[in-house]
C-alpha cells in the first residue's frame, strides 16, 4: 500500500467516495427495492425530514461564520455579508440562480475593495 | 403516440423547462469540486457515482480539513436522508417495474424531479403513465446534470483559487436549506438550533461538531412538533 500511486491518504479519499456513492444508492432505492407496504413510525419519518435542512446548516454555519480559524460574527467577514445578502435574497425570490448570483457578487465586490 | 411514450416526453419536456436551475447548480458543484482538496480524477468519479449535489458540497469542507472518513460519509447520508422520504412515496408508482429498472430510476432519483413528479401527479394520482413520465424527468435531469458538473470540473480547474468560487458551492447550498427551513416553523427552528450548536462546537476535533449540531436540530424539530400536536394546528408559515 506504499506505491506512490496509492499511499493510504489516497486509498481512503477513494474508499470514501465510494461510501459516500453507497449513500445516494441505499436513500434512493429504500423503499423503491424493499416495496411499498413498509411503513415508518410517524417520529422516525418527521425525524428524516428535519435531518437534511439540519446536517446543511451543521456544515454551512462555520464555514461561513469562521475565518482564520476564529468565529467573525461581524461586518469584518465578507463570507457572511455574502451569505446575509444571499439569504435575504432567497427569501424574497426563491430563485437559487438569483441567490448564488448576488451572493458572489457581493463577495467579489468586498474582496476587491479590500483586496484580498 | 403510445400514451406511455407521450408520457415520457412530457416529462423530458418538463424537465427541460426547469433545466436552468439544475444547470447552475451542476455547474457550481462542478467548480466547487475541481477548487477543492479533490484530484481531477478523484472529482469527477465522485461526481458521475454519487450524483448528490448537496451531498457532494457538504463534504467538501470535511475533506479539506481530513475528517475522519466514517464523519464523512454519514454526513453524505444525513444529507441524503430526504431521499428516503421520496422513495416512500415513489415505492408504488414505480412497484410493477423490474428489480433492475426500479434499481436505475430510485438511483437517479432528484429534488427537482421529485417535484415536478409530485405537480404533475396531485390532481392525477392514479395515471397509469406516471411512472413513464417519471422516467422521462429522471432521465433528462441525469443528462442535463452530468453534462454540466462535468463543464463544471473544467471550468473550476482554470479558474484561481483567489476568486473564492468554492464559496458559490455554499451559497447553492444555501439556497436549499432556506427554502426547507422557512415552509415550516419546526424546520425553522432546528435550523436555528443546529447552526448554533455548530457554531459553538467548531472547535470539536475531527469536525465530530457536525454530528452534535444535527441531534440537537432533528431533536428541536421533534420537540417543537410534539408542543404543537398537543395544542395547536400545525403552525404554517
Amino acid at each position: 500500500m506504499n506505491s506512490p500511486l496509492l499511499d493510504n491518504d489516497t486509498l481512503v479519499v477513494w474508499l470514501t467516495i465510494v461510501g459516500i456513492s453507497l449513500t445516494t444508492f441505499v436513500t434512493r432505492g429504500s423503499f423503491i427495492l424493499l416495496g411499498s407496504r413498509l411503513r415508518l413510525p410517524t417520529f422516525v419519518d418527521r425525524a428524516l425530514g428535519y435531518a437534511p435542512a439540519c446536517a446543511l446548516a451543521a456544515i454551512l454555519a462555520p464555514e461561513l461564520a469562521v475565518m482564520h480559524g476564529g468565529l467573525q460574527l461581524n461586518v469584518q467577514n465578507p463570507r457572511l455579508i455574502a451569505a446575509f445578502v444571499a439569504v435575504i435574497c432567497c427569501v424574497a425570490s426563491r430563485s437559487m440562480v438569483l441567490t448564488i448570483v448576488l451572493g458572489m457578487a457581493t463577495f467579489t465586490l468586498i474582496r476587491v475593495w479590500l483586496s484580498i | 403516440m403510445d400514451p406511455r411514450q407521450a408520457a415520457w416526453r412530457e416529462g423530458s419536456r418538463d424537465m427541460l423547462e426547469v433545466a436552468l436551475g439544475v444547470i447552475a447548480w451542476a455547474l457550481v458543484t462542478g467548480v466547487a469540486m475541481a477548487q477543492s482538496t479533490l484530484t481531477t480524477p478523484q472529482a469527477v468519479v465522485l461526481s458521475l457515482m454519487a450524483f448528490a449535489g448537496s451531498a457532494q458540497l457538504a463534504v467538501i469542507p470535511l475533506m479539506a480539513v481530513k475528517a475522519p472518513m466514517w464523519l464523512i460519509i454519514l454526513t453524505a447520508l444525513v444529507v441524503n436522508l430526504r431521499f428516503v422520504i421520496y422513495s416512500a412515496a415513489l415505492a408504488r408508482p414505480l412497484s410493477h417495474l423490474s428489480l433492475g429498472r426500479r434499481a436505475f430510476l430510485s438511483y437517479i432519483t432528484g429534488d427537482m424531479p421529485f417535484a415536478l413528479y409530485m405537480q404533475r401527479t396531485a390532481s392525477d394520482p392514479t395515471w397509469s403513465a406516471r411512472d413513464a413520465y417519471y422516467a422521462g424527468i429522471v432521465v433528462t435531469n441525469w443528462l442535463v446534470w452530468h453534462i454540466s458538473v462535468l463543464v463544471g470540473i473544467a471550468l473550476g480547474a482554470r479558474i484561481p483559487h483567489e476568486w473564492g468560487l468554492e464559496l458559490a458551492g455554499s451559497l447553492a447550498l444555501l439556497a436549499l436549506v432556506i427554502p426547507m427551513a422557512i415552509k415550516r416553523l419546526s424546520t425553522l427552528v432546528g435550523v436555528g438550533a443546529a447552526v448554533a450548536v455548530a457554531l459553538l462546537t467548531y472547535r470539536f476535533p475531527m469536525r465530530l461538531g457536525v454530528v452534535v449540531a444535527i441531534v440537537a436540530g432533528v431533536m428541536s424539530s421533534l420537540v417543537i412538533d410534539w408542543l404543537v400536536d398537543r395544542r395547536l394546528p400545525r403552525v404554517t408559515i
